[in-house]
């Protein structure tokens, strides 16, 4: 009986795996796929890999897509963090309305947060490019930080904070000494859902780019017309950068503890 | 963490190099004869030659920034966002609401001296007569590919669109998911015009389709189109004829329809903002692109139809010389191209929602 039982939990979990992982191999597997079929597979070609390196639009897309990600994560942690921290030490009422009003344009569908912006930046006649897409990016990847940080900060003991400076630090060695490296894994947490959401946004950066920028989303949805496997391949090579990070993320950590384990032994 | 922001900060650094190997380039001043050196240019995805883009630079020394849209009316809005490109290239009807707008500007003609070159059935479309404003790029048809295995080709070009309204080939079809275009056959088949907005004839229309619902029970598909009919999943599909020409190389056993009682004519044309700010150099991109060798190489690459007529000539008795829906049928004068109209999208709109529902 229990055997049967262990065998439909564990069935059950690989069937979650399949569903959760069958598309992406698939994905994965038509980027080398020898015709333009997106369906049949013929034989083994590494063309398209080939062409998405050769394509410089595609090229420019992975650079613009990788460095805003980067530059809006970066900000918008620092916003975010400094953000929350701030909030914990003000009074009740102030923090509950800043708190509801964060959690707006989190509920608000993107594409009216996009509009909202072309709109602005149009009726402020500020040219859209580079400079815009970053700040609608940090701006919608800012309530996401203040939400993961946040409960995090709750649960700090704000007499650490105190006795720091009692003990003679300045406010600010006070906060990068005692408070971050407390707060650090949820704003490691932040950071992550900030990055995932500028690298894969498309509506938003649709309606703010203008003309000299692109992002991946951008071209990978405005080639669904005429699509050809160089998509997949762009897909592989993403799928394939968010696992590394993600397994770095895991391993390093888990690395330096036991090897700080290791120096406790000796 | 430190670290991993430090790699990424090189990545970052690094990459902007690997993005500006451009080749080795001309002497020409572009700044001296164009009094700019880069260009903006909002065109559909996947719809320029592999070497265009590059080419373009190479001759004139100049830096093409290239974006991509899906949709006229999604270029249409970020047009009205102020976004300012130097090249669009808008479908027939929306080159018709452009020019009523005032939002493309009027091009000289002097500085597109390969004029000529522009296909003959595309002389004088209705949406521009004398190419004051806009010049063909590609053009096509609307028809039906079907499986020569399955359907007889005489009776598809003896019934053209009623095959698809047939109960014979229940389950068997595939109708394009867009409003006008899944009105069109519809309307062609009842004898209408694929612009009429008289409430009676499109009531027709709508009875017809809501029938075809229930009788033939037909797929509602855009184009994953293309894969299911080149692995013959079904036997009839409503495609545009670009994308006939691909399914028909991958499957032999397809073929093309341009049904008798007439069908949709499109082009999509090449056209200079009102807010362009380079507009010398974008006349320089319309005059190159109707170039033989440019237009071949644009037209091999997306296997639409060129609007250039030295492409055409050259493609129909070459490369796509088996291939019947690369061939615009011409002075046919039931084919008819889209007038602008909102009301009559609108309108198509909201009742292709209802056949869609089934009710």
């Amino acid at each position: 009986m229990n055997k049967v039982k262990s065998f439909f939990s564990k069935s059950y979990v690989w069937l979650i795996m399949l569903f959760f992982y069958l598309p992406i191999f698939y994905v994965m597997l038509f980027s080398f796929n020898e015709s333009k079929s997106l369906t049949r597979f013929t034989g083994f070609s590494l063309q398209w890999y080939k062409k998405m390196f050769e394509t410089r639009t595609i090229r420019e897309a992975i650079y613009y897509t990788i460095i805003i990600a980067v530059l809006a994560t970066i900000i918008s942690t620092i916003i975010g963090t400094l953000t929350a921290i701030g909030l914990s030490k003000s009074k009740k009422v102030l923090r509950e309305v800043v708190l509801q009003v964060n959690d707006l344009p989190m509920m608000n569908p993107d594409i009216v947060t996009a509009i909202g912006f072309m709109l602005l930046f149009t009726s402020l006649s500020i040219e859209k490019g580079f400079g815009t897409i970053l700040l609608a990016h940090i701006v919608f990847c800012i309530p996401y930080v203040i939400l993961t940080v946040m409960p995090r900060l709750r649960q700090l003991d704000d007499n650490l904070a105190e006795a720091a400076l009692d003990l003679g630090a300045t406010p600010f060695q006070a906060l990068t000494k005692v408070i971050i490296p407390q707060l650090k894994s949820s704003i490691v947490a932040g950071a992550l859902i900030a990055f995932t959401m500028s690298f894969d946004d498309f509506v938003i950066s649709f309606f703010t780019s203008g003309p000299a920028v692109n992002t991946v989303a951008i071209y990978v949805y405005s080639s669904i017309k005429r699509i050809n496997p160089t998509i997949n391949a762009l897909s592989t090579i993403i799928v394939l950068i968010v696992t590394i990070v993600l397994v770095l993320m895991n391993v390093v950590p888990m690395i330096k503890n036991r090897k700080k384990e290791e120096g406790f032994e000796k | 963490m430190k670290k991993i922001i430090c790699y990424l900060l090189v990545v970052m650094l690094v990459l902007p190099l690997v993005g500006c190997n451009k080749g080795e380039k001309s002497d020409f001043d572009p700044i001296a004869e164009f009094g700019s050196d880069e260009l903006y240019v909002y065109n559909w995805g996947e719809y320029i030659g592999e070497n265009t883009i590059d080419e373009f630079e190479r001759r004139y020394n100049v830096t093409v920034h290239y974006k991509t849209f899906d949709s006229n009316e999604e270029m249409y809005t970020t047009l009205l966002g102020g976004d300012s490109y130097d090249i669009i290239v808008p479908s027939d009807y929306m080159v018709e609401r452009l020019i009523k707008e005032n939002m493309i500007q009027k091009l000289d003609i002097s500085l597109i001296t390969n004029i000529d070159n522009i296909a003959d059935n595309l002389d004088s479309p209705n949406y521009d007569p004398d190419h004051s404003y806009s010049i063909p790029y590609f053009q096509g048809t609307v028809g039906i590919v079907y499986d020569t295995t399955k359907v007889d080709p005489q009776e598809v070009e003896e019934k053209g669109w009623d095959i698809l309204f047939d109960s014979k080939y229940a389950g068997q079809v595939y109708m394009y998911d867009a409003d006008r275009d899944n009105f069109m056959p519809a309307m062609k088949a009842l004898g209408f015009s694929l612009n009429t907005n008289d409430p009676n004839e499109i009531q027709q229309c709508y009875d017809l389709l809501m029938k075809q619902r229930k009788e033939v029970n037909p797929g509602y598909v855009t184009d994953e189109v293309n894969d299911d009919m080149i692995n013959g999943l079904k036997a009839l599909a409503v495609v545009y004829s670009g994308a006939a020409s691909y399914i028909i190389s991958e499957n032999e056993d397809m073929a093309y329809c341009e049904p008798y009682q007439g069908t949709n004519i499109w082009s999509d044309a090449m056209c200079i903002p009102s807010n362009a700010k380079n507009v010398k150099l974008a006349h320089a991109w319309i005059n190159f692109n109707l170039e033989k060798e440019v237009a071949i190489d644009n037209s091999l690459y997306v296997g639409y139809t060129s609007g250039n007529k030295l492409a055409l000539e050259e493609l129909s008795n070459g490369e796509f010389k088996d291939i019947s829906s690369y061939k615009i049928r011409t002075g046919y004068p039931l084919d008819e191209e889209y007038h602008d109209d909102e009301s009559l999208k609108k309108t198509l709109g909201e009742l292709w929602t209802h056949v869609k529902a089934g009710n």
